[in-house]
């Protein structure tokens, strides 16, 4: 009896100190900060790292888990919201801004950063329009570092070679018809125009085609009055003629910009390399041309335009807040993920990111660094901004996303007239968004 | 121990015997069933449950999961896209599955056979080949035939530009014809091996006593070959036409759903809702769909089996 309640007692006592080993090892584990961000060119882990060594100085007892994801970024959104939706979410979210935003802000995914922007000085180098751009329902939720914006590139050799002007600013639709007309005559092996439509063109469809005509056109996408998608009006009409004219009736764009898995990374290559006369892209496609060809050649090779509106009554781009970070609602301690975030933002790494894949700046006293100044496509780039139009930031633009892709590819591809193309989108729209969600303007 | 009935059908068989077997038969399909509940019936269950919801991963039905009984089936009559997207499954299954791997595997089954028969050389390396485009994964393949299709830089248009012919816009022009090409290519090996095992099973005496009777070649194709291999051939065609409909890395691959909507099939569009637009559950009332055509065509099939038997 008593050697058996002796073996109970020793039992217990391993059992108490067991479990004691495991609470103390589990209570000296260090927190873990996790920051999850894409990206295929590779510019940016240098400056992720630079911000973590900063962190990592300042917070030894932190670890700080860095995971590049090497894909597109639809593929790494998939990707993201399924591990926010499974509750594995990072702390720190590196992604574009404009609707996901809103969508992401609705669905619980993200932090209002107010607090922490009123606390910190350098939130006051960021101008009004910046903030706005990564504000919804009056809660910031992101911090941006460079801004989007779009040009009209076209390949200088090819302009030369069949007699257009060299610089090139078109004044309106027609020039730029005219000028892809040029091409396809003079140079039959050339490209003389690419223009982003349906679903393969992803989210270009959208900023890169569809909004710098239907903008030019002086079309409204939603109506923040009424809070309504506006789903017909002339300029959706002169937007599609637009399509129908370049794709079916003087053939300028290829069909396979429809087709092609990713069009954007074969059109964008076509530019530099002297196959593709026109495209409307990002602004920071012109790091990838200054990369490959260097900074003089590129500037010999790819010249930039402002879009014209249809008859050249004004000059505009399409904005956006960029790539921008976020706190995870998923985050244990927000607070330190706020301040690898801030880290990040610092006035030098700004700047010097933008620079190698140029971007406009987010914070001003960044563009005001003497390396920026010296790099006058990024000048430009900051100038042209002035003249942005942004796309709405609303929760359900990734519908309208895909209806318009699917609108546009109707009709570039010839399988519907415009009128059947709209008559379809607008049921899609109705269906997709509620039929009290949507009007028509005449 | 009781007492134990001698089964009058079975003499060597008892009630012991049968309880026996029974537990045998149990344990040996357990681990089968237990993944087929885990991998098959709990998604489908779990998918019907979905698709009467309004489970999305962005906005505020991501944070709000309700049921919404039918709605999202309601949505779908008025979605032109989803019946365009029906139209464009159809033609796929039927040119590419029905039409394109059933009879080429069929051919190339017979044709194996008459070359085998004859003593002909060459029906291994030929059958080789066939498998190997099926063992190539579904997206390998993919890109390989739009590499064939490219405008610019494909084999097809090289091979054109070599004979002095002009380039054809093969993705533009004739997109679904594409595809189907694509997948016929690839999944006519499955057939071809499903029939030439089929064919193996025929006795050969059938053969002999129809020469002998005066049989011509096609007529013993005819009246012995095809009736004995129809059973086969059912389950075959319930299995191509399966797999035809849920095919989608393929087509992503080659013409990512367009032009248009042009090669956009019901798989596609319940990925693109599902995973592009995030709309999980209506991307699952788009499969309960596929799945409601693929019984609709299995059940046909067993129906064309029963009448032609």
């Amino acid at each position: 009896m008593f050697v058996r309640s002796k073996w109970v007692v020793v039992c217990l006592i391993a059992l108490v100190m067991i479990l004691s080993i495991g609470i103390v090892i589990n209570g000296a584990k260090k927190i873990t900060i996790r920051v999850w961000y894409p990206d295929e060119l590779g510019i940016k882990p240098k400056y992720v790292d630079q911000a973590a060594a900063a962190f990592r100085k300042d917070f030894p007892n932190v670890n700080l888990e860095i995971r590049r994801f090497k894909m597109p970024p639809r593929d790494f959104k998939t990707k993201l919201l399924l591990a926010l939706g499974s509750g594995e979410g990072p702390d720190v979210i590196h992604f574009s801004g404009g609707s996901n935003i809103a969508e992401f802000a609705d669905a619980g995914y993200i932090v209002p950063l107010d607090k922490y922007v009123n606390s910190w000085p350098d939130w006051s180098q960021y101008p009004d329009a910046v903030k706005g751009g990564v504000t919804y329902e009056g809660h910031v939720y992101a911090i941006p570092y460079g801004l989007d914006m779009r040009w009209l590139y076209y390949n200088k050799n090819i302009f030369r070679a069949v007699g257009l002007p060299v610089p090139w600013q078109p004044k309106s639709w027609n020039d730029i018809i005219n000028a892809a007309i040029v091409i396809k005559e003079r140079a039959p092996d050339k490209i003389p125009f690419a223009l982003y439509a349906g679903v393969a063109g992803s989210g270009g469809t959208l900023a890169h085609a569809f909004l710098p005509l239907f903008y030019g056109a002086g079309g409204k996408l939603y109506d923040s009055k009424t809070g309504k998608w506006i789903v017909d009006s002339p300029a959706y009409r002169k937007t599609l003629e637009f399509y129908r004219e370049v794709f079916l009736k003087y053939k300028l764009s290829p069909q396979e910009v429809m087709t092609l898995p990713k069009p954007w990374t074969t059109m964008r290559r076509k530019i530099g390399t002297g196959e593709l006369g026109i495209l409307y892209e990002g602004g920071w496609v012109y790091g990838g041309y200054i990369h490959n060809l260097g900074l003089e050649k590129a500037r010999e090779t790819v010249g930039y335009a402002m879009m014209p509106s249809e008859h050249g009554k004004f000059f505009f781009t399409i904005g956006g807040s960029g790539t921008v970070w976020y706190v995870c609602s998923q985050s244990k301690h927000p607070e330190l993920a706020w301040e690898y975030i801030k880290r990040f933002n610092s006035k030098e790494i700004v700047a010097h990111i933008n620079i190698e894949d140029p971007h406009p700046v987010a914070r001003m006293d960044s563009a005001s660094l003497p390396e920026f100044q010296a790099q006058k496509y990024l000048v430009d780039c900051t100038n042209a901004l002035k003249y942005a139009k942004f796309p709405p930031l609303q929760p359900e633009l990734t519908k309208v996303t895909y209806r318009i892709q699917l609108l546009t590819s109707r009709v570039a591809s010839g399988e519907l007239t415009i009128d059947d193309a709209m008559k379809k989108y607008i049921s899609e729209m109705k269906s997709d968004l509620g039929a009290d969600k949507v009007e028509i303007v005449k | 121990m009781g007492k134990r009935y001698r089964n009058a059908s079975y003499p060597h068989q008892n009630e012991c015997d049968i309880v026996r077997r029974s537990r045998y038969l149990f344990w040996g399909f357990l681990p089968a069933g237990i993944l087929i509940v885990l991998f098959f019936i709990t998604p489908a269950i779990w998918g019907v449950y979905s698709s009467m919801t309004n489970m999305a991963l962005v906005g505020k039905a991501a944070r709000h999961l309700q049921f919404i009984g039918f709605q999202n089936y309601l949505k779908l009559i008025t979605d032109s896209a989803f019946f365009t997207a029906i139209m464009n499954s159809v033609k796929y299954v039927v040119g590419g599955a029905i039409i394109g791997q059933f009879l080429l595997g069929l051919g190339l089954a017979l044709l194996l056979e008459y070359t085998e028969k004859k003593g002909i050389k060459g029906g291994n390396v030929v059958y080789g080949f066939v498998m190997l485009a099926w063992l190539t994964p579904a997206l390998v393949s993919g890109f390989e035939w739009g590499a064939m299709y490219d405008y610019y830089y494909g084999t097809l248009n090289n091979i054109l530009k070599l004979l002095g012919l002009s380039k054809i816009n093969w993705l533009g022009k004739t997109p679904m014809l594409a595809v189907i090409i694509a997948n016929i290519w690839q999944g006519t090996a499955f057939s071809m091996m499903v029939f030439d095992s089929a064919l193996k099973t025929i006795p050969v005496e059938l053969y002999e006593a129809a020469k002998m009777d005066g049989a011509s070649h096609w007529q013993s194709i005819r009246y012995i070959t095809l009736p004995l291999i129809k059973n086969i051939a059912i389950i075959d065609l319930i299995n191509i036409t399966m797999v035809t409909f849920g095919v989608f890395l393929m087509i992503m691959a080659i013409t990512n759903g367009g032009p248009g909507m042009k090669t956009t099939t019901l798989s596609l569009y319940a990925y693109r809702a599902a995973f592009e637009n995030y709309r999980i559950g209506y991307g699952c009332s788009i499969a309960m769909v596929l799945l409601a055509i693929n019984l609709i065509f299995g059940f046909t099939y067993l129906k064309v089996l029963k009448k032609i038997s």
